[in-house]
């Protein structure tokens, strides 16, 4: 009880005292703050609120160097793979466009031979596919009879 | 109509996030054929620099510091891996490696600088620094194998009036990494920490850190972790024999570990040509401060560590010039005038200890204003680390 009263005393010196808190400005931010709060409060909104802050301060506490790091590769990944498809979509449909008329087939492919670069790409969509199909081949596995 | 040739010299930081920033200004000239972009760059690597300061505490391999440069480029940059052998800024050429003239329309010039430990007598035989990979690797050896002595924390300022050392704070980050470092490795009470600073800091005299609030913070942050701390040591030699710093006030001090951050100057192409007014041969490039022009070249800009103002040669310093630069070169290209004007902002997250972090920013007019260091402030420098660095190269932040 003593204890309890020691602290009210405190605050209320402390709200007394304190310039901060008796400046016409603090006051009337606190007031003002206040006809915002307190439907929150009597509708008991306010507490998710905060029990919302104490489970992000968890996730605070709980994040260690070794989360960071991969998340960031994570973030990486996906940015420089945004990054690049971006510039390849943009670079490409600048080239495409420029052309009054686009080849034909036949000029595509004749233009696709000469370019070892393209015929890189080629591979490397190749590449991919193969990849791709080999993800839906295994993914078709038979499910376990259990 | 012939096209404009906009070249950016450097593919470090503030060259790779200048080039792709200037093919997004002016993506509208480089698809109609009337400006061409080019970053010259001698590697065809992009080191993550300033984070080479974990290596020397083992955080950090090599490998994660570097991206191919061509990754981080957007494919409207033309890359030329050459060497810029030699600067003509009246007659807007540069003379390449390869044997090539080139000549440009802009120029951009963010060629960084160069720690130059062998400008102290002694430092380079005896000193340690994390400013590059090889010698933060030497520097973890040392600071992994230790058991007892003193670590002696030491920087240098250039001799040219009011321009800082490399990376401002990196200092004071490293002294506290260094604190928690020795205390995981459970060696700390055997070892001293003293952190030392000279007696002229750009503007200020007699202080612990180049900016007054966060200097008169240091004292009590030192104290409450142990580390000694002196003014006015200013490194005049080091005496490798006997491992002992002199300085320039007239005090010796030993020490088992000297790490001291050493002497930094431009580089050749820089030095060689002859615009530079900076003292003892420094090399920084006479800048405008608001456009970021070369003092008497307006087609000529400068950014980085190459400037010779009073801000933090950081790349914090890099991402805030380069829209400056970016939007300036497409003024003078659209309406004929220079349009923006850097207000000298940097911003950073300093490291404050090895888990803890501080956001913090300043200008020509405000200094940082020191907060208190936080795992949530460690958790962002970690993420911009580990990740979100990489985005800023790309000039997607």
């Amino acid at each position: 009880m003593n204890t309890q009263l020691a602290y009210k005393e405190t605050l209320n010196s402390l709200l007394q005292n304190d310039p901060q808190l008796n400046d016409p400005a603090t006051l009337e931010g606190i007031s003002s703050l206040l006809g915002k709060l307190a439907p929150l409060v009597q509708g008991q909104r306010l507490h998710n609120l905060v029990d919302l802050l104490s489970a992000l301060s968890d996730v605070v506490d709980m994040t260690d160097d070794a989360m960071v790091q991969k998340m960031m590769r994570t973030y990486e990944d996906l940015a420089a793979g945004a990054f690049s498809l971006a510039n390849l979509s943009r670079f490409a449909a600048a080239h495409a466009g420029s052309e009054e008329q686009p080849p034909t087939a036949w000029q595509a492919l004749r233009r696709l031979n000469s370019d070892a670069d393209a015929r890189r790409g080629l591979a490397m969509m190749l590449a991919m596919l193969s990849q791709l199909g080999r993800q839906a081949r295994l993914g078709a596995m038979a499910l376990p009879e259990d | 109509m012939s096209i404009q040739d906009i070249i950016v010299v450097g593919g470090g930081i503030g060259g790779t996030m200048t080039a792709n920033n200037l093919v997004a200004k002016l993506y509208p000239e480089i698809r109609a054929g009337k400006a061409r972009v080019s970053l010259i760059s001698n590697n065809p690597w992009h080191y993550y620099k300033p984070a080479f300061m974990y290596v020397a505490f083992g955080m950090f391999y090599k490998n994660e510091l570097r991206r191919p440069l061509h990754s981080l480029l957007r494919p409207e940059v033309n890359l030329l891996l050459d060497e810029v052998e030699g600067f003509d800024f009246k007659a807007s050429r540069l003379r390449l490696g390869s044997g090539n003239d080139h000549r440009y329309d802009y120029l951009v010039v963010s060629t960084g600088c160069i720690p130059s430990p062998e400008r102290i007598p002694g430092l380079q035989e005896a000193g340690d620094h994390f400013y590059q990979h090889d010698p933060a690797m030497q520097l973890y050896r040392k600071l992994s194998t230790i058991e007892s002595g003193r670590i002696f924390i030491g920087v240098t300022f250039p001799k040219t009036a009011n321009v800082p050392h490399q990376c401002g704070i990196a200092p004071m980050e490293t002294t506290l990494m260094l604190d928690d470092f020795l205390r995981r490795r459970g060696v700390r009470e055997k070892i001293e920490i003293l952190y030392t600073y000279p007696t002229v800091a750009q503007l200020l005299r007699n202080c612990l850190f180049l900016q007054r609030p966060v200097g008169e913070a240091l004292p009590s942050v030192f104290a409450s972790k142990d580390i000694r701390y002196q003014r006015g040591f200013t490194l005049a030699r080091v005496d490798p024999e006997t491992k002992v710093a002199h300085s320039e006030e007239g005090e010796s001090v030993e020490f088992d570990i000297l790490m001291q951050t050493p002497p930094i100057r431009a580089v050749d192409a820089v030095l060689a040509s002859g615009v530079s007014q900076a003292a003892n041969d420094e090399g920084w490039l006479p800048t405008d401060r608001d456009t970021l022009q070369l003092e008497g070249f307006p087609n000529t800009f400068v950014m980085g560590d190459t400037v010779d103002l009073p801000i933090s040669k950081a790349g914090g310093s890099c991402h805030n010039q380069s829209p400056v630069i970016c939007d300036n070169i497409a003024g003078l290209m659209r309406v004929g005038d220079t349009v923006a004007t850097y207000d000298g902002k940097v911003q950073a997250i300093a490291q404050m200890g090895l888990e803890a972090g501080m956001p913090l920013w300043y200008d020509y007019d405000s200094d940082v204003i020191p907060t208190p260091a936080t795992k949530i402030g460690g958790l962002m420098r970690k993420a911009f680390n580990r990740g979100v660095y990489w985005s800023v190269a790309r000039g997607l932040i």
